[in-house]
């Protein structure tokens, strides 16, 4: 069964990207990275900051479709980092519905900062009429 | 030598403990769902399953020798086929799916696939997480 005229997930507007979410991702993930919790290490690779947790993009896009279908009715989330996130950023998230493929919805995905830069673009797939 | 494609990782036994998926949720500040707390029996965030959260990065990271001056996350490509949810034990079996180096203009690149598969304990494949990594030299 298709859905003829699937709903498309709204933007999601994240919290500001601080460095104690940063922190609490580290502990979380259990991410031995330094560079999401280390200014000097950031800087001698030649970034001005720490940066965020990939999973943050992923993640916010992720919960952009969950939220609006269900954690259940997803069944591909891909997301391709094209850009690092300092903290202090805001991500927006945009689902585009390209259509139906069999008994799913299908859409592209993008997550930009404030000023427009994308940081990370993909594609996601839930069930239709979800 | 670092591990070739096709080498599979141990597998693991892990439960999806409700603080520490509490805690990526608090992190994020977005519940994956209207409503939704970090208790068993409610469904995991599709974004937690990653290798580096399930399975842990320093064996797969080793193996490669990532060498965080010089690689950066790619991104993943996640598949999910029955529902998963806070508190279950799944099997965690990484194994590298591509494994090449690229040449450019400004050195070589390696790229890394390490694709994760994720079961219940009655064996169904819940997930397939498939992420990359970057690094240069």
């Amino acid at each position: 069964m298709t859905d003829p005229t699937p709903t498309t997930p709204p933007p999601l507007t994240t919290p500001e990207i601080s460095r104690m979410r940063l922190a609490y991702m580290a502990v979380a993930m259990r991410d031995p990275n330094p560079v999401h919790v280390d200014d000097e290490f950031a800087k001698d690779i030649g970034l001005p900051s720490v940066i965020a947790h990939g999973t943050f993009a992923v993640s916010y896009v992720g919960a952009a479709v969950s939220r609006h279908v269900g954690v259940d009715n997803l069944r591909r989330l891909k997301v391709d980092l094209t850009a690092p996130v300092f903290p202090g950023s805001v991500l927006t998230t945009e689902v585009t519905v390209r259509g139906t493929e069999g008994d799913l919805v299908v859409a592209d995905v993008r997550a930009v900062g404030a000023d427009g830069t994308e940081v990370a673009r993909g594609e996601v797939a839930w069930v239709a009429g979800s | 030598m670092p591990v070739e494609a096709g080498h599979r990782f141990p597998e693991k036994t892990v439960t999806l403990d409700p603080w520490r998926v509490g805690l990526y949720v608090e992190a994020l500040g977005v519940a994956p769902e209207e409503g939704w707390a970090p208790e068993p029996g409610n469904p995991v965030p599709p974004g937690f399953l990653m290798y580096v959260t399930m399975y842990g990065a320093d064996a797969v990271h080793d193996s490669f020798h990532i060498d965080f001056r010089k690689a950066v996350y790619g991104g993943m490509d996640a598949e999910f086929f029955a529902p998963i949810r806070v508190g279950d034990t799944l099997t965690v079996a990484p194994f590298v799916s591509n494994h090449f180096t690229k040449s450019g203009s400004r050195g070589d690149l390696t790229f890394v696939e390490l694709t994760t598969e994720y079961r219940l304990p009655d064996g169904t494949l819940a997930a397939r997480e498939r992420s990359t990594t970057i690094q240069r030299g």
